[in-house]
């Protein structure tokens, strides 16, 4: 099995993020429903479950792009329910969006300056040197070349690198993907794979929401399924592939069945 | 592509420092001949040139809230009117010097863009552009409605002592000393980390939030130095004019013609505030000469033809080197 060779052995057992019984309503229907879990300084936890079941909404929930309708949500022990978004960042918070938000009219360098300046804990970096970092992580996640352009004229692919380089930009504590590797092709999962891990292995803890099954189950310490907005498992990627709810709503027969093959 | 037009359109520290020569002969040239202007023109143009200076610094204004920071605010002319009729209170009733009176007339919209702030800039795009209309007008009838603003009769300033042509003169360099110092501003906002707050906010509110930027904050601000830099600019006009009353100043027609001169030149850049009034007003000043009765039909077609040519106004033509192919390529991805 790949997973066990890619253990990182520096998860604690404290909890950097505590979600407690959150609940989101939308009219009438919870989108995430009464869902508690933590997730552990340095681990990164994947989180997996069929379109519809809340996983985006649980990250604008902790972004605090949308409130909560019930439960806790708490950030070093501290609850961040109710704070706004940009107070969340400051703390160390920072998230990508699955659909791409890059800044039109800034190029891609300042794009990524951005989240330097202003995300960063310690209030941020001045316009020259949050330029300098920017030119730092656009060479990390290897867009170095285009860091000049305008962010219009970049392919998705790159989009996604540079939602990525935003995020990373603002030195985050905790760092929220949502599907970065959508659309790309094989060769691009594994780069972005091993992109996540050292990323981990810098001390950042990270949640990932992936459809890529190979990817999040490579990389993940602990994956979390939802399904109607509730938590449905929470274990280690073998235990979850081999949970039989999780197969029923999600995974399918054929997945596990490739799997026990395969070990 | 890499190459910036040395104009640098959107004025950020990136991209290639390229030839300095050229664009700073040029801007020197422009402002010597601006200073020795009045020197060798007719009263008429120096009025003319006056104006493009006004219009001009009002555009450069406006450009921080709608070029910038992305919030359209039509009703802009409201903090020139408070600036106006602030500078006449201050100067006819209570007997200010002119300077202090302009500065505490400017500082009345302030007050008024912090108090707006919290309610108005929740209301996204079309909603604010609206609400912006309603204060100017309400406060439009409200000044002519209460005697100790004169009312409609208006309030007239105290004399200046000395002859006309040279007040008329003292006016010119006054306003090229506004409009220089608002570009000095504009460029200061293109490298400094407020300009990239405003900018991230106007690009995409919610990126911009979960950057760490307070959105609410930096609106309120950007929204009080405009209306600081527009009450300026009111101050000096009710001087220069000695008479105001409130169709005067708090006309829409004002907030009409400045979105027009931002939106000719450039909204988002440096310069394309103040080409837009040199171009407008040059337009208008031949098309009133020719044209007594089509004038607002041709103000009329200019603006269709700058939405549908230049709809990143004059300094993306000069970025793009004027070039036929690149128009035509704007013409056929926006489908026209």
């Amino acid at each position: 099995m790949p997973h066990a060779s890619l253990l990182v052995p520096k998860v604690s057992e404290m909890a950097l993020l505590e979600v407690q019984g959150v609940t989101r309503r939308f009219g009438g229907l919870p989108a995430v429903d009464d869902l508690s879990f933590a997730v552990n300084e340095g681990e990164i936890l994947g989180i997996i479950g069929p379109n519809g079941a809340g996983k985006t909404t649980l990250l604008n929930l902790i972004s605090a792009l949308l409130p909560v309708s019930a439960g806790t949500i708490l950030f070093r022990g501290r609850p961040i329910t109710g704070m706004p978004p940009h107070a969340i960042a400051e703390m160390g918070v920072a998230r990508t969006f699955q659909i791409v938000k890059p800044l039109k009219g800034l190029t891609v360098r300042e794009n990524v300056a951005v989240g330097a300046m202003f995300g960063q804990r310690n209030g941020g970096l001045p316009t020259r040197p949050a330029l300098a970092k920017a030119d730092e992580v656009l060479e990390f996640v290897a867009l170095g070349a285009r860091a000049s352009a305008a962010v219009t004229s970049l392919t998705i692919a790159d989009r996604k690198r540079l939602e990525l380089a935003r995020a990373l930009a603002m030195e985050p504590a905790l760092l929220l993907l949502d599907e970065v590797m959508a659309g790309l092709n094989a060769k691009e999962v594994e780069w972005a794979m091993g992109l996540i891990q050292q990323v981990n292995r810098r001390g950042v803890t990270i949640l990932v929401i992936e459809h890529v099954m190979k990817a999040i189950m490579g990389i993940s310490h602990r994956i979390l399924v939802l399904h109607h907005g509730r938590r449905i498992a929470l274990g280690t990627p073998p235990e979850v592939a081999a949970d039989t709810t999780v197969v029923e709503a999600y995974l399918g027969r054929g997945y596990a069945e490739r799997q026990r093959a395969g070990a | 592509m890499s190459r910036r037009s040395p104009f640098a359109v959107r004025g950020s520290p990136d991209g290639v420092r390229g030839a300095v020569g050229p664009p700073v002969l040029l801007a020197v040239i422009g402002v010597v001949v601006a200073l020795l202007f009045p020197a060798v023109a007719t009263g008429y143009w120096i009025r003319v040139v006056s104006n493009i200076f006004m219009y001009g610094a009002m555009a450069q204004s406006l450009n921080i809230m709608a070029g910038f920071t992305g919030y359209a605010d039509f009703g802009n002319t409201v903090f020139f009117g408070l600036g106006a009729y602030g500078t006449a209170l201050l100067t006819s009733k209570a007997g200010l010097p002119v300077v202090p009176a302009v500065v505490l007339g400017a500082l009345v919209g302030v007050v008024l863009a912090s108090l707006m702030g919290l309610p108005l800039l929740r209301l996204r795009g079309h909603y604010f552009a609206i609400a912006t209309i309603g204060v100017l007008e309400a406060a439009r009838e409200i000044i002519a409605n209460v005697p100790f603003f004169g009312g409609g009769m208006g309030i007239t300033l105290p004399i200046s002592t000395g002859a006309p042509e040279a007040f008329y003169g003292f006016i010119y360099y006054v306003l090229f000393a506004v409009i220089m110092a608002y570009i000095g501003i504009t460029w200061w906002l293109s490298r400094s980390k407020f300009g990239y707050a405003l900018r991230a906010i106007k690009a995409d509110e919610e990126a911009a939030a979960v950057m760490g930027i307070h959105t609410t904050r930096y609106k309120i601000r950007a929204w009080r130095l405009s209306a600081f830099c527009t009450g300026i600019v009111g101050g000096i006009y009710a001087y220069w004019l000695n008479f105001i009353e409130p169709p005067i100043v708090f006309d829409i027609m004002i907030s009409i013609k400045v979105w027009l001169i931002m939106l000719l030149g450039g909204a988002g850049t440096i310069l394309g505030p103040l080409f837009g009034a040199i171009i407008l007003e040059m337009l208008q000043a031949v098309i009133w000469g020719q044209f007594l009765r089509g004038h607002m039909l041709i103000l009329g077609a200019v603006i269709v033809l700058v939405v549908i040519f230049m709809p990143a106004g004059f300094m993306d033509l000069v970025r793009k080197r004027f070039s036929l192919r690149a128009v035509l390529a704007d013409l056929r991805a926006n489908k026209i």
